[in-house]
């Protein structure tokens, strides 16, 4: 018979160390071919999402998943595994109630997912472009080709598909604008600027599946007409440029992009732009600027860019995930997915759970589960099992959701009106040792970095705002703050030139919304109720419950702890710098905090 | 000798304007920063002022108009690692190398950057020096780590 | 069409400006970073009005906002007021150093918030980027607008003196705040770290530029328009009574 190893070779396997681990599997496998029975194949796959565990190791036909796989394990892989057929179970994933799981689907964190765009990563190896063909990819672009523009737009508009970048706009209609433009030159480009700190679905599935998107991007290519693409990509996922750009040459090689595509004697070509780091190039007319090699400032609009776009040429942008539906919903139809999902949002929605989960990684979920569904049974909830604080969705525009909303199902309209956003899918998870006040100012600090800085509003007010949240968590916060935090992020929603500045008081406005209190303890209280802002904290053991493990010592990074072993220890306020090390090592629950005045 | 190695990144793109980032970014991975006669033979180049290309420069954060140190390290501050508390070690590679970010030790072998999101949330809080990912890094862990690059210094 | 603004019915055409329509109908709306020659530049964000559209209401600047069917405009609704007092507010900090903004603070009564802080005292700039327009479609490129959010500032490559640079002075010109240095004395123009040789009409004496401009204008032979013009049509005449 024959077997498969398959290798995760996502950013985050290969920090783990996967690509020593594949190439072991093919030098041993060469050098034993002991048993004739068995053949194997090694495959390097992209991202299974569940990089926490990484390396993760999948052995097909039998569907046994090894997590954490270390290069000493390799070995007995292939005794046991693939000679011996059985599986190594201090290598396999253990539940809730720490039973061993053989199958990936049996995995809690893996079973209530549903795989749209991320159908074919930990599967295919994005470099062969036959394994993507024998997944049933090009089907729909095959289909596309048979197809009239207004036909490809109405069956995308039956699925319902909306942007899965950020705003949620209905993909059709940005479609149909350019369509109806009467140009001789338009453009598509798909948006792999993913820069929300926190989320990293769009590197997955350009790294993994860069076929699917490719195959996504000509389908918007036939719809609004147009025989030029650019996919831009943030220059930091290297691995993610370099698979889009040997598969665009592989798809060329194929007839699947070019001058003749599949024999239809339409023209489709790409080319890859590598981003400059700049977190406003997301925004669509940012990124045209860049794209024309400018800097990246946004402009206002309208013109839409599906008019008047790059090069002054109408301009459809889609992000990643969106491009990566599109090929199953020409393929299988937009009826069948639509069949997904809520009212106004259909289909899937990859998240990249992260934060203070136990189990963080890749999600692709049908929209609409609750956030519960999502934090407690995917991710296994809390670490620790401390108490649940908030979660934060959509990144640097969305907002913080407290815990009295986690049973509301996540969508686009729920998420936006509750004040936060669904963006491109970042979620959060922080517990009572997160500071929300804390949260905020790193949101707007990331911001007032990564703003343009071309209108007044965003640049100045982003600059006034993080002075005040700066002072309010080093203990300098005065009576007026957070209206005067409300009133200018609320002049901000209005007033600023693009989506950046427009949605960029929502974390403030958020953590005010339903933190509040937090923000008071802070600036009437002077003490941070999570011992995060270190102005605000002093650390103390508590004698009672130390039982003189000396872990905290050892975690301490200036020597402020002390103590004999198995006795109470101690913490020198003078050297203290309460950066929480010794709290994040106590397993007793030994550390308490409390405030810290005249400072 | 620069000119010939710079001339021949440039001249690897046509002579428009919309290859001005990639060009920058070539020049960029070769030098570690992009040199004063690169943007001024790219100018001529493209077509543009040197002002426009200089202004995408400091844009750009991929960009540096300044030489950096011989080995890079990569502080993750994306949203994930902030809460799993990447400004502890900000302040402890500060005690260890006395560089802050954006910053370069004086005996030039050490820049630190801070940066946005590599998209390994997973491995929260992430450090990466030159390739090399470190994932959940500790206080603990860091003296170590930077050491070797030290020993490998001397 | 006819839109309303105010109130008061203006005729306008589709695709015109908010502002430009107020503006030719006698309303006043502030502005700081428009200039007709150098539209679109959509940065300071004080035009801001509110427009009523059927049910939905939005505030929105009005320089770029084009005209595309009926629509109710309020320049000085509460909502307006307050958003743009803020927004004034805010560039009271960002330029401490301007007579303009304080007076447009006053005009237009910006709060006095005790708790925003200056960002460099004496600053007049306002980053509204009509400087680096009018150098780039007027001048020579020499100034750009350089980093980005709250570092972001007008200036020369390396913040060294630009060879680009020919000193004409547009950029001095269009700031709408007067934040641009320039000094003409003894002959000579400094700005932007730079020194021009002024050049004045050699018939009447009037200053014209500086050596470098009038190189790049390709003007020879030290005339002023008005002069050049009277030696054109003086040329014209004699050619005319000798024939």
């Amino acid at each position: 018979m024959t077997r498969t190893v398959l290798v995760c070779c996502g950013t985050g396997c290969l920090a783990n160390g996967s690509k020593a681990i594949a190439d072991k599997f093919e030098a041993l496998i060469a050098e034993k071919k002991a048993d004739a029975r068995t053949e194997c194949f090694v495959k390097r796959t992209g991202c299974n999402g569940f990089c926490e565990n990484g390396p993760l190791v999948k052995i097909m036909p039998d569907d046994i998943i090894y997590y954490k796989v270390k290069l000493s394990d390799v070995e007995e892989i292939i005794d046991t595994t693939l000679i011996g057929g059985k599986p190594v179970e201090r290598l396999l994933y253990k539940d809730d109630k720490g039973r061993p799981v053989t199958k990936q689907e049996e995995n809690p964190f893996y079973a209530p997912q549903l795989k749209t765009a991320l159908r074919n990563i930990g599967f295919i190896d994005p470099l062969k472009v036959e394994d993507y063909l024998a997944a049933g990819g090009y089907e729909g672009l095959k289909k596309a080709l048979t197809m009239t523009q207004d036909e490809i737009i109405e069956e995308v508009k039956q699925s319902g598909l909306r942007g899965r970048g950020g705003a949620g706009f209905p993909t059709w209609r940005k479609w149909q604008t350019a369509r109806e433009q009467n140009a001789e030159v338009k453009y598509v480009g798909c948006n792999g600027d993913e820069g929300d700190p926190g989320a990293f679905m769009d590197r997955s599935v350009l790294e993994g599946d860069p076929h699917t998107v490719l195959e996504g991007l000509a389908i918007a290519a036939l719809a609004v007409g147009a025989e030029e693409g650019f996919l831009y990509i943030r220059d930091e996922y290297a691995l993610a440029v370099k698979n889009v750009t040997a598969a665009i040459k592989d798809a060329e090689a194929h007839g699947f992009l070019g001058d003749n595509v599949m024999g239809s004697g339409r023209k489709i070509k790409f080319s890859v732009v590598r981003g400059g780091g700049a977190f406003v190039c997301g925004e669509e007319t940012a990124l045209i600027a860049s794209v024309e090699g400018k800097v990246g400032e946004p402009k206002p609009r309208p013109p839409f860019p599906a008019i008047k776009g790059a090069f002054g040429a109408p301009t459809t942008i889609n992000n990643v995930e969106t491009l990566a539906n599109l090929p199953v919903i020409l393929r299988d139809g937009g009826k069948k997915f639509a069949s997904v999902g809520t009212e106004g949002s259909k289909g899937t929605k990859v998240f990249a759970l992260v934060g203070k989960v136990k189990r963080t990684g890749l999600v692709e979920i049908p929209m609409g589960v609750t956030l519960r569904h999502l934090i407690y049974d995917i991710g296994g909830g809390i670490q620790g099992d401390r108490p649940f604080k908030a979660v934060q969705t959509g990144g640097p525009s969305g907002g913080c959701i407290p815990e009295n909303m986690l049973d509301l199902p996540v969508d686009f309209d729920t998420l936006k009106a509750k004040g936060a956003m669904m963006g491109s899918g970042g979620m959060i998870v922080m517990d009572d040792r997160s500071c929300m006040v804390e949260v905020a100012r790193y949101y707007i600090e990331f911001l007032a970095e990564e703003s343009c800085g071309k209108c007044t509003p965003c640049r100045e007010g982003l600059r006034q705002m993080l002075g005040i949240l700066t002072d309010i968590c080093e203990g300098r916060g005065k009576k007026g703050d957070i209206e005067l935090l409300e009133s200018i992020g609320e002049m901000m929603q209005d007033a600023c030139l693009c989506a950046l500045g427009k949605t960029a008081a929502n974390p403030i406005l958020t953590t005010i919304k339903y933190f509040r209190d937090e923000y008071e303890a802070h600036i009437s209280g002077h003490r941070c109720p999570a011992g995060v802002c270190t102005a605000l904290t002093s650390f103390k053991v508590e004698a009672d419950k130390c039982k003189g493990c000396t872990m905290c010592a050892k975690a301490c990074p200036v020597g402020a702890v002390s103590g004999e072993v198995k006795k109470p220890h101690k913490i020198d306020p003078a050297k203290c710098i309460a950066c929480g090390s010794c709290r994040e090592a106590c397993r007793f629950g030994a550390i308490a905090t409390e405030g810290r005045k005249g400072k | 000798m620069a000119d010939k190695i710079l001339k021949e990144i440039i001249d690897r793109y046509p002579r428009e304007r919309r290859y001005a980032l990639a060009v920058m970014q070539d020049m960029q991975r070769h030098y570690s920063y992009i040199p004063r006669e690169g943007l001024e033979l790219l100018a001529g180049h493209v077509g543009c002022k040197v002002a426009e290309l200089y202004s995408m420069a400091t844009f750009y954060k991929a960009l540096s108009l300044k030489p950096r140190g011989k080995h890079i390290i990569k502080l993750c501050n994306g949203t994930a690692c902030h809460i799993r508390g990447s400004v502890n070690l900000i302040n402890g590679i500060n005690r260890e190398l006395g560089i802050a970010p954006g910053e370069t030790t004086e005996d030039g072998e050490f820049t630190l950057e801070l940066v946005n999101c590599l998209g390994s949330c997973a491995l929260a809080p992430v450090m990466v020096v030159d390739e090399t990912y470190y994932g959940k890094m500790t206080l603990e862990k860091l003296p170590s780590i930077l050491g070797e690059y030290r020993k490998e210094a001397k | 069409m006819i839109i309303t603004i105010d109130g008061k019915a203006c005729e306008c055409e589709k695709g015109e400006f908010l502002l430009q329509v107020a503006k030719r109908n006698g309303i006043d709306i502030p502005t700081l970073c428009h200039h007709d020659g150098l539209p679109g530049q959509a940065a300071c964000r004080v035009c801001l009005v509110e427009v009523k559209d059927g049910s939905r209401n939005q505030v929105t600047a009005s320089c770029v906002f084009p005209v595309d069917h009926e629509i109710e405009v309020s320049t000085n609704s509460r909502k307006v007021k307050e958003e743009r007092g803020m927004v004034l507010a805010l560039l009271r900090m960002r330029a401490p150093g301007s007579e303009v903004i304080a007076n447009m603070c006053e005009a237009y009564g910006a709060p006095k918030i005790g708790r925003l802080k200056p960002v460099v005292d004496g600053d007049k700039c306002i980053l509204c980027g009509l400087c680096k327009r009018a150098c780039a479609s007027l001048g020579n490129g020499a100034i750009e607008t350089l980093m980005r959010g709250t570092q972001k500032y007008v200036g020369t490559p390396y913040d060294q003196p630009s060879g680009d640079c020919i000193g004409c002075g547009s950029c001095a010109e269009v700031c709408p705040t007067g934040a641009i240095e320039m000094k003409d004395e003894k002959g000579v123009r400094t700005i932007w770290g730079s020194e021009f040789r002024l050049v004045y009409c050699r018939e009447c004496g009037k200053l014209i530029g500086t050596e470098e401009y009038m190189k790049a204008a390709g003007n020879t032979d030290d005339l002023c328009d008005e002069c050049k013009g009277r030696q054109t049509a003086g040329m014209v005449k004699d050619f005319l009574k000798q024939r």
